[in-house]
């Protein structure tokens, strides 16, 4: 927490914004992933098993990305008939036509999941909030429109007409700002912004300029906790403007070059990333572990953080290594 | 000759409304295309794949991005609907025939890489079948066993759904080992598709779509070498 308010700390943290339940977490509690969703009690129970299991620094709820758009009403698959693989939940239908507006309910904080998750919240802060800090997350504007629209046409009528796209976009920055309410009056610790759809290998940093940051700057100036930007894929060139959105810190993933970033916004900017999820976390060795964790360190990070969701598959022995190399090469003072 | 001149501006054409994604441009000038006779596989593959050939350079060079990509493919099919049905029977008869299954697998909603591999294939000639996206495992092998299909891609863009791939190429192999399958997605690498016993792949999101352009490219150099 330190570290999100730009405070002096003795060693950089091993944490995430993002999911980080594991199969050695499923297994240990006996709980499956496609039921865990609607839990309060196991959602809890799993969120906390990463720290507890493996001294992972936080603990973090929900687990996918459909909380928003399932209070604005969108159908959610939740994949229960899967049996032998770990699907993220993902959106049915799309809730709106691409380009058409959008109905904010009035009892946005009462609807889909979100009062499950408060309950989820407030377990992990009796369960370990003593300990470590609770965070939670919200989707970014555009990334949220992606998920309530059709996402091959939000992005051609990002083009074609984007004064449509704005006006969609500041309403869901309203929403994002009430959740993230909603889960900071439950006892969130901090809040991720994730605008997972905007990196600048899908847009231009022209359109994020234009179209993606105003509404994003918006949502997070609303939120009114210690929060961190987080967009995975290339953001090289739009590490600045991800700056001047005025979050406490940003996360990036493997494809961002820290030491570049670090250049460009200074030793004050709390940068935290950059961990290959897959490629290091779950098919890397035990040593591969280790080295990324000491270049992400020497490159600048102030926190050692996956690019994106951990992988449930992770190896224990992976797990371990991540947060053991953290306190190894992590000493600040 | 004159009409030689008139077909080649007129290809250009063609190109340039790919590559500046004008459907009305693309439209209007396959229209023309046809009407003073020249030849439509020329126009699509000269013409509306090398539009999109440029389009794949542009957005490996990060000139354009995926709206741009998504709107040229958008002019290229406008194209295509209007120059396909008159491939005359003899090319077709050359070109590689083959019918392909494509879709992106379960728990995945992402289906903008899907999109443009089928576009290539649109292209070439091949009938797909689309199933599009989150698509359960096992109708990957029900349509490949009904369709007969040569062909089954797989595509993936999230990391936790892609190990469902594997099954699928397991069982589709287990039932008819001559299919040849294409796996592609954002943490697809060549170790990964070999293990897994797939026989080709495109390796990440970004890349996907290079490399389905990039397929178009290849399928046009084999037609001017006469191979296909």
């Amino acid at each position: 927490m330190e570290v999100l308010k730009g405070e002096e700390v003795d060693r950089v943290p091993c944490f995430s914004g993002m999911g980080n339940v594991t199969v050695e977490g499923m297994k240990k509690h006996n709980i499956r992933f496609a039921e865990v969703h609607g839990n309060a009690r196991d959602m809890a129970t799993l969120a906390a098993s990463t720290y507890k299991l493996f001294g992972y620094e936080c603990a973090v709820a929900p687990f996918d990305l459909c909380i928003e758009a399932e209070a604005l009403g969108s159908e959610i698959n939740y994949y229960e008939h899967v049996e032998d693989n770990i699907l993220y939940p993902t959106i049915k239908t799309k809730l709106v036509k691409a380009g058409e507006d959008i109905e904010i309910p009035e009892d946005l904080e009462k609807r889909g999941r979100i009062p499950m998750l408060q309950e989820v919240i407030g377990h992990l802060k009796d369960d370990v909030g003593d300990q470590v800090a609770i965070g939670s997350y919200v989707l970014g504007p555009f990334t949220l429109a992606g998920q309530i629209m059709d996402l091959n046409e939000l992005l051609k009528i990002s083009f074609k007409r984007p004064e449509d796209i704005n006006r969609i976009l500041t309403d869901l920055a309203e929403v994002i700002a009430r959740v993230a309410k909603a889960l900071k009056d439950a006892g969130a610790d901090y809040i991720t912004i994730r605008e997972m759809g905007a990196p600048a290998d899908v847009i231009s940093p022209r359109m994020f300029k234009s179209l993606v940051q105003p509404p994003l700057t918006e949502a997070i100036s609303r939120i009114d906790s210690p929060k961190i930007l987080h967009i995975c894929g290339n953001t090289n060139p739009i590490v600045e403007l991800m700056a001047e959105c005025g979050a406490d810190a940003l996360a990036v993933e493997q494809k961002n070059d820290v030491a570049e970033t670090r250049k460009k916004l200074g030793e004050d900017a709390v940068i935290l990333g950059n961990i290959d999820p897959y490629n290091v976390l779950v098919q890397g060795t035990k040593e591969d572990v280790e080295a990324a964790v000491k270049t992400a360190i020497e490159k600048g990070v102030d926190g050692v953080m996956p690019g994106c969701d951990i992988w449930p598959d992770v190896p224990a022995e992976n797990m371990q290594a991540l947060v053991e190399a953290t306190k190894r090469y992590g000493n600040t003072s | 000759m004159a009409d030689d001149g008139r077909k080649k501006e007129l290809i250009e054409t063609l190109k340039k409304g790919v590559i500046e994604y004008d459907e009305d441009l693309v439209k209007e000038t396959a229209q023309k295309y046809l009407d003073e006779g020249f030849d439509a596989n020329e126009g699509i593959f000269d013409g509306l794949a090398a539009g999109m050939e440029v389009v794949g350079d542009l957005f490996a060079k990060s000139e354009y991005f995926v709206p741009e990509v998504l709107m040229s493919a958008d002019a290229l099919y406008a194209g295509l609907d209007i120059l396909k049905p008159h491939v005359k029977t003899k090319d077709r008869d050359q070109k590689v025939k083959g019918e392909v299954v494509i879709g992106t697998v379960e728990g995945d909603v992402h289906d903008i890489g899907k999109n443009i591999v089928k576009l290539m294939f649109d292209v070439a000639g091949f009938t797909v079948h689309d199933l599009g996206k989150d698509v359960p495992l096992d109708r990957f092998v029900e349509e490949q066993m009904k369709t007969d299909s040569d062909l089954v891609c797989l595509s993936a863009m999230m990391t936790t759904t892609m190990v469902g791939m594997k099954k699928v190429i397991e069982k589709i192999k287990a039932k008819n080992p001559n299919v040849k399958i294409l796996i592609g997605g954002a943490p697809v690498s060549k170790d990964i598709a070999d293990k897994w016993g797939a026989d080709g792949y495109g390796e990440d999101a970004s890349n996907a779509l290079t490399e389905a352009i990039r397929m178009v490219s290849a399928l046009r150099e084999m037609k001017q070498k006469g191979e296909v």
